[in-house]
């Protein structure tokens, strides 16, 4: 089974619709939207702007400037929405005035997870009777590869806003085995458009940083500034174009200033992977940390600068190298009650 | 796409956290893939490429990668195998004494391989192995049990039951007796490198005392045959 441990702070919002039945009635719903719509003409004659040609962002803009608010959490601050955004989608009622329920799988108390199980194991029946018919009229079995890096599955946070229902962890990795089966098969192309509903894109490229150009200096040569940081040490540094390759560490060559092999090598791992030891000279100035530390961030730093000097192809091959990412490691605080991050006391038997 | 996770870059990578809070935990969210340093790999054309190399290299394209350790490089004289050896000798984080013994080992593997090559006769010298990087990781490989025992309890008496050993596991293995071996039987006044480049050279022949422990565990876990089958994973 798949234990989820991995959700990023974007994705740890509450799933409010799940929660019970519905709290706010339809009709209640009905009125809020024709106030809201009543009270968005209504500020935009205020604002005196055209109230058909009112948008959202225009009631965002007018409501901060008729109300300022200093507050620091923006959900205090006074907003006006449409109440769809504002009161979140809540399961109707599912019982009939008798008490009957009216979905067959009511008494599961999950109906809508089941439902869904049901159905896509239905389309996996579906691509396996259609598969042996192929096989039967002795047609190839299509097999286009889906692109799997593209494109990930809903999140379980998603997957419970989508059915209004609460998900243990065990359902929400069943279901995504199912649907992993079912995308596994030869021919489960006839049911893309059913899969799809299940399936987010990933953005294309996780390149998104834009390239700096070059700069000139005054003797006409080209040089390129880049910033980086390891744990507690900052280090900027600036990589000139022609030059013997030396590097210039606060004013002090590297060998005095990294006695040790390994820092050296740091620094020059960027350029060796880039083939172009000889050809770039840098001086850097770092502050902060520890030997090892200030070696990694001038290593950031320099690799970062010499990104203006590289095709953008070798940029993604330094990203694969590891060369461009901030290493997020930095000491681990102690907690009380133990002597150290992870130590704990000499254990006593008395 | 086995734990789907929408990669939060927006935000900077402080304190990732995860749901359920395991012991075992790293800064990095789990979507991040490890970096890739040898230029050789990025430099094959497209058609070199199987099908497998090819689906990594899409998945590499959309994942975001963790940062290189200190101690990975593309120079030609960084190795993982050295370096994960070099950890396992560190005391107290003394990374330079640890990296300087292991040169110093190198060194010396070096020096007794020539002396032997010098002195070896005209048709013997081609089978002489002067390379200390290949006598290590061959050393290494020798060394490295193929099975492993495990104590599982059962109606109250402990067993030694045979069991099949990860790769790292082996590797681990093999390092740690290396070095526990060179810690312990050593006389006083001896010098780690020297004992360390003895040992690696009778591991390279198969002799020695690691080999030996080697063979004891598997006379042990063919005599503790009969209990193979309380394994249950």
């Amino acid at each position: 089974t798949l234990r989820l441990i991995c959700t990023t702070t974007t994705v740890q919002r509450k799933n409010v619709g799940a929660s019970g039945p519905e709290k706010y009635t339809e009709a209640f719903i009905k009125k809020q939207i024709e106030e809201f719509n009543l009270g968005k003409r209504h500020l935009a004659n205020m604002m005196g702007e055209d109230p058909e040609t009112f948008t959202q962002e225009d009631i965002d803009r007018a409501i901060a400037y008729l109300f300022p608010s200093g507050l620091f959490d923006k959900q205090a601050r006074p907003m006006m929405k449409h109440p769809t955004e504002v009161f979140p989608e809540q399961r109707k009622i599912q019982w009939g005035e008798d008490g009957r329920p009216f979905h067959f799988l009511f008494y599961t108390g999950k109906q809508s997870y089941y439902s869904l199980m049901h159905e896509t194991y239905e389309k996996l029946l579906n691509v396996q009777k259609h598969q042996d018919q192929l096989i039967a009229q002795d047609l190839p079995l299509q097999k286009e590869k889906r692109n799997l890096a593209g494109s990930r599955w809903l999140t379980k946070i998603e997957l419970e806003e989508m059915l209004l229902e609460k998900l243990s962890d065990d359902d929400y990795s069943r279901f995504i085995q199912l649907l992993q089966k079912l995308v596994a098969l030869p021919c489960a192309d006839i049911e893309e458009m059913y899969i799809q509903k299940f399936s987010k894109e990933v953005p294309a490229q996780l390149q998104k940083v834009v390239v700096e150009p070059l700069q000139y200096d005054e003797r006409g040569v080209a040089f390129s500034t880049g910033e980086g940081k390891r744990k507690t040490a900052r280090a900027t540094a600036v990589v000139y174009d022609s030059g013997t390759g030396k590097i210039t560490v606060n004013g002090i060559d590297i060998l005095r200033y990294f006695p040790v092999l390994q820092d050296r090598e740091q620094l020059l791992f960027p350029f060796q992977f880039l083939g172009r030891i000889g050809k770039h000279d840098t001086v850097c100035t770092v502050s902060g940390g520890g030997r090892s530390a200030q070696a990694g961030a001038i290593r950031l730093a320099s690799a970062k600068a010499l990104r203006s000097f590289v095709t953008e192809k070798e940029v993604e091959f330094m990203r694969q190298a590891g060369l461009l990412t901030v290493d997020p490691r930095v000491k681990e605080r102690k907690k009380p009650g133990q002597e150290g991050p992870r130590r704990k006391f000499t254990w006593k038997k008395r | 796409m086995a734990a789907p996770s929408a990669a939060g870059l927006g935000r900077r990578l402080r304190a990732w956290l995860p749901r359920i809070m395991p012991v075992r935990w790293s800064r990095y969210n789990p979507s991040y893939l490890e970096p890739e340093a040898k230029k050789e790999s990025y430099q094959k054309p497209l058609e070199a490429l199987t099908e497998e190399e090819r689906e990594q290299m899409e998945l590499k394209a959309v994942r975001p990668i963790k940062a290189a350790p200190p101690t990975l490089s593309s120079s030609v004289f960084s190795d993982p195998m050295i370096s994960k050896f070099t950890n396992m000798m560190m005391k107290s984080g003394n990374k330079v004494l640890a990296r300087s013994l292991m040169s110093q080992t190198l060194e010396a593997v070096k020096r007794k391989q020539l002396e032997k090559y010098h002195k070896a006769p005209e048709n013997e010298k081609e089978t002489i192995e002067c390379n200390p990087y290949i006598i290590f990781h061959q050393a290494l490989k020798n060394c490295q049990p193929i099975i492993g025992l495990s104590n599982i309890t059962k109606g109250g008496k402990t067993y030694q039951v045979p069991v099949p050993l990860t790769d790292n596991r082996k590797r681990f293995l093999a390092m740690k007796w290396l070095i526990t071996e060179c810690r312990d039987n050593k006389h006083r006044r001896t010098m780690m490198p020297e004992k360390l480049s003895q040992e690696l050279l009778l591991a390279f022949n198969n002799e020695g005392p690691v080999i030996k422990r080697k063979h004891v565990l598997h006379k042990m876990a063919e005599a503790n045959r009969a209990y193979a089958h309380f394994r249950w994973w």
